[in-house]
């Protein structure tokens, strides 16, 4: 089984590092970054299943960032981490396409369900895409 | 400072009444006084033309019964020769004048150029007495025509004469007639004028020729400076206080070549007495508007004042509760961002716990000694560390109260959170809170953070009533319809009859001024009516209280 491909953003740069050792121990392929803008380059030039953004972060903030990914990769899955005090912003993240939010501080245990989730989710999808796409290939076959 | 405060409005209506009321009664005063100024300089003139025309009537009338005997006299000198009059012949004379002029005379003699009395028919024997040497006869013989004053003469009454002459030299005469003093006197007083009108003479020498009602007897003198005997022409008038010190308004005018005043007098107050009752009228009618002024002006003012305290009141207790809401909403702002700015390295802390307890599942380190201190250790961070997140989410919670949001609401969590805030407190008074749950109850549609403010009210209520020792206890069920209901009751001092149905008003406290605004059960009211649902109290003094809340599963949607 492929291990699902996780991107941490968040300008806490311990919490990032932290949180990635703790992910890779449960087997997760994890980077971190500490940035909107790296993110956006980080998700430009490799692939990733799922997306673990802050909200609140100096420069480019979580929404706006969230739109570039999804404009760059409608495929990847986001989970927002909030303090509360912008449970807004993650809402109108949710509307944007976001899978889930959470509130930090969060259980690991929470976050590995969401992260499934999220996964199983677009594993399905792109299941379902590539279905299509062969069923496409199969239907252009000349006679 | 409620007596300072009580004080300046005690201030503010003394103003107001002193402005009200002089501003009313100077324009009414002022119309008053002119009116009745006016209606009194009507009056005087009036009251002056009656006496005016009086007293120019009254002379006229004596004037012409003195010139009609004088010309009854003269007639008769004309026709009877000078030797003819003798006493018989007097008697006829005097007999026919008296027919004519209704018994005016009293006597009548025939006196020759000499002085000596020829000829008398009367009651007094003066038959030869000579008068040569009386003023009176002096007088005649040079201007022969002559009325006397009021005088004694021989026969010592007094009385007033009329005499004529006759022819010159041997044969000159003359005819002497005395006037009936009481007959002229009579004529003279005859005055039409009231009660207290008069009218009599007085010579220029100051003597009373008519008896005076009040003042003089006939031939009396009067006292010296009461009336004004220089000469004039025309009616004057004057006001003078006589004797008994009856204020007398009288009018003067001389007759008899300037020998006698003529004067007609009346009372002031009978004079005036049309305008002295209207003036009393008026007096009480302006003292009776002067009252009214006074008392609208006062209960006027009273109520504006009372209706300027209560205003202020209200303005107060509004400007606390603004203050307090500022001041929630300010610490609500305050503590999201403190929970906020903590949640950070909240969360690192916890995952710094998280790795440690991961790394402490690896193979490598299962030989550690203090392995189970180790893990204890971690446990605790990360328990420590979730009271923390818990504390930080209620602060959270609370400063998101402050919007309003309508969404399903679990009534029975509602109620927890509510009493997770106030039950330390709570404990500390010895109260117990039971809450008696339905265990089924439906989720409603509602305004969660109004819901808290309204239990949280009714709560501290409970709490401010039992103050020592007892239970609250908070019910919830279903209610008829689709609704759910809610109960909290109390042990406490319990709500008097006459105070249970106005405990929803605003402002209604039976707290100590100062301690209660009185809005929260208003406020809890208006609450409730919004979100479509009904409060109401039971109680009875000495047992305790119960509020009942009743809420729509669904609130209408477009309230
Ligand atoms: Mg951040």
């Amino acid at each position: 089984m492929l291990e699902p491909r996780i991107l941490i953003v968040d300008d806490e740069e311990r919490f990032v590092t932290t949180l990635s050792k703790r992910l890779t121990e449960r087997k997760l392929d994890v980077v971190g970054v500490y940035s909107g803008k790296d993110a956006i380059e980080e998700v430009t030039n490799k692939l990733y299943d799922v997306v673990i953004l802050d909200v609140k972060m100096p420069g480019l903030d979580g929404v706006e960032t969230l739109r570039e990914i999804k404009k760059i990769n409608p495929g990847i899955e986001v989970i927002m981490l909030t303090g509360h005090a912008s449970v807004d912003s993650a809402v109108e993240g949710m509307r944007l396409g976001a899978y889930e939010y959470l509130m930090k501080p969060c259980e690991i245990d929470e976050l590995m369900e969401k992260i499934n989730g999220a996964y199983e989710l677009k594993k399905d999808r792109d299941e379902r895409i590539r279905q299509a796409e062969i069923r496409r290939m199969v239907d252009q076959r000349p006679a | 400072m409620p007596t300072k405060q009580r004080g300046s409005y005690r201030g503010l209506r003394q103003y107001i009444v002193t402005i009200l009321f002089v501003a009313a009664a100077i324009p009414f005063a002022v119309i008053g006084g002119s009116i009745y100024h006016q209606y009194r300089t009507s009056i005087r003139k009036n009251v002056t033309l009656q006496l005016t025309s009086m007293v120019t009537h009254h002379k006229e009338s004596i004037e012409r019964f003195l010139t009609e005997i004088t010309a009854a006299l003269m007639v008769t000198t004309d026709l009877v020769p000078c030797d003819k009059m003798e006493t018989g012949a007097l008697q006829n004379v005097f007999n026919s004048l008296q027919k004519e002029y209704g018994h005016a005379f009293e006597d009548m003699g025939v006196i020759d150029s000499k002085g000596d009395h020829l000829a008398y028919v009367g009651p007094y024997d003066l038959l030869g007495k000579n008068y040569s040497q009386a003023a009176w006869f002096k007088q005649v013989l040079e201007k022969n025509v002559f009325i006397s004053d009021v005088f004694l003469g021989f026969r010592q009454v007094p009385h007033f004469i009329v005499a004529v002459k006759q022819g010159e030299g041997k044969c000159g005469w003359i005819l002497r007639a005395t006037v009936d003093a009481a007959r002229f006197g009579s004529l003279v007083e005859n005055v039409r004028l009231g009660r207290t009108g008069d009218a009599f003479i007085v010579t220029r020498e100051g003597y009373y020729q008519t008896r005076a009602r009040v003042g003089g007897g006939v031939m009396e003198k009067i006292e010296p400076g009461s009336i004004n005997l220089s000469p004039f022409e025309g009616v004057k008038f004057w006001e003078v206080e006589d004797s008994k010190g009856h204020k007398v308004l009288r009018a003067k005018t001389w007759m008899k070549d300037n020998n006698w005043l003529l004067i007609v007098q009346q009372d002031v107050d009978e004079a005036f007495s049309e305008l002295f009752a209207t003036k009393n009228i008026a007096m009480v009618v302006f003292l009776l508007g002067v009252f009214l002024v006074a008392v609208v002006t006062f209960l006027t003012t009273r109520l504006l004042v009372r209706k300027i305290e209560r205003a202020d009141e209200e303005k107060k207790v509004l400007d606390e509760q603004l203050i307090q809401s500022a001041k929630l909403a300010s610490i609500g702002e305050i503590s999201a961002g403190i929970a906020h700015e903590i949640n950070n390295p909240l969360a690192i802390m916890g995952e710094e716990a998280g790795w440690m307890q991961d790394l402490l599942k690896r193979d490598s380190l299962k030989d550690m000694t203090e392995m189970a201190d180790f893990k204890d250790s971690l446990q605790e961070i990360a328990k420590q560390a979730g009271r923390c997140k818990e504390i930080t989410h209620k602060l959270l919670s609370f400063a998101r109260k402050m919007e309003s949001v309508i969404k399903d609401v679990n009534v029975n969590e509602l109620i927890d959170d509510v009493v997770d805030m106030v039950e330390s407190e709570a404990a500390l008074a010895n109260i117990e809170i039971i809450r008696l749950y339905h265990e089924h109850l439906p989720l409603i549609y509602s305004d969660p953070s109004q819901l808290r403010q309204v239990l949280l009210n009714l709560i501290n209520n409970a709490l401010d009533a039992i103050k020592r020792g007892g239970e609250v206890k908070i019910e919830t069920g279903i209610g008829e319809g689709d609704s759910i209901a809610m109960k909290v009751s109390d042990t406490g001092a319990g709500i008097a009859r006459e105070n249970l149905s106005k405990v929803f008003d605003p402002f209604f406290t039976t707290k100590p001024a100062g301690k209660g605004t009185g809005l929260g059960l208003s406020i809890c009211h208006g609450i409730i009516e919004k979100l479509g649902g009904d409060i109401s109290v039971t109680s009875e003094v000495g047992k305790g209280t119960t509020f009942t809340i009743s809420l729509p599963l669904e609130q209408k949607r477009g309230e």
